[in-house]
């Protein structure tokens, strides 16, 4: 499932730290738009290394990506100690 | 039901063989099913689990007193393994060499998704303690 909220804690012992409940939404959309932007040139660079290099294998950063964004949901990150705490937490 | 479950439910209608004898087979052939820690490497196990989690516990004599916390869906470590499909030929050699010349012989070109479940799939749980210090677990959700 596509994340649609990133939760985002950062505390230490010298200062009050924050917390953030970020609408990671908007990022995949600004990415969305940049990877139709950049399409041209992944074509053209997959043109040009088709005949040594990874060639039209490049065109796979598409689904990968999309791939990976999607299946984010659920991450969790979560380290603390005495003087910082960290939580990143996908959903 | 598996086909080698109505064989042996045939064979005891059949009284080819006792209840007992039965009894054993279909435990026998339960702990080899797909999920309960399956050895057999066919790589056609179905990965019941979602997350891999780890953990790390602070011990009594640990100095940190760290905690940490991981949850990592499965489909999110299979979706990161296909960008290995991206590593140019050249460069594959390159991390295979630098591996063997630490003396571990693999190959990461050659890693599947089913070799994955292989070993996702026997990963019930594991417990590194660190020196006493921090308990380290790594299992699956």
């Amino acid at each position: 499932m596509l994340p649609i909220f990133m939760r985002l804690k950062v505390r230490s012992a010298e200062s009050r730290g924050f917390g953030l409940w970020f609408p990671v939404i908007l990022i995949w959309i600004i990415f969305g738009a940049l990877l139709i932007a950049l399409l041209p040139f992944i074509l053209l660079a997959a043109l040009i290394t088709s005949w040594r290099g990874p060639g039209f294998a490049l065109l796979l950063v598409y689904p990968l990506a999309f791939s990976v964004l999607w299946n984010l949901g659920g991450l969790h990150v979560e380290t603390k100690n005495a003087r910082s705490e960290v939580l990143i937490d996908f959903s | 039901m598996t086909e080698e479950r109505k064989k042996i439910l045939e064979m005891l209608a059949e009284k080819k063989i006792s209840v007992d004898e039965a009894e054993r087979l279909l435990s026998a052939l339960g702990s080899s099913e797909p999920g309960n820690g399956s050895a057999d490497g066919s790589g056609a196990a179905k990965i019941p689990w979602k997350y891999l989690r780890v953990t790390v516990e602070p011990g009594p004599g640990s100095p940190s007193g760290d905690k940490v916390n991981i949850r990592v869906p499965m489909k999110l470590i299979r979706a990161g393994l296909k960008w290995a499909a991206l590593i140019p030929k050249n460069a594959q050699g390159e991390v295979n060499k630098a591996l063997q010349e630490k003396g571990i012989d693999f190959d990461f070109s050659k890693i599947k998704p089913e070799d994955l479940n292989d070993i996702l799939s026997n990963l019930d749980e594991l417990v590194v303690d660190v020196d006493g210090k921090d308990k380290v677990r790594v299992f699956c959700e």
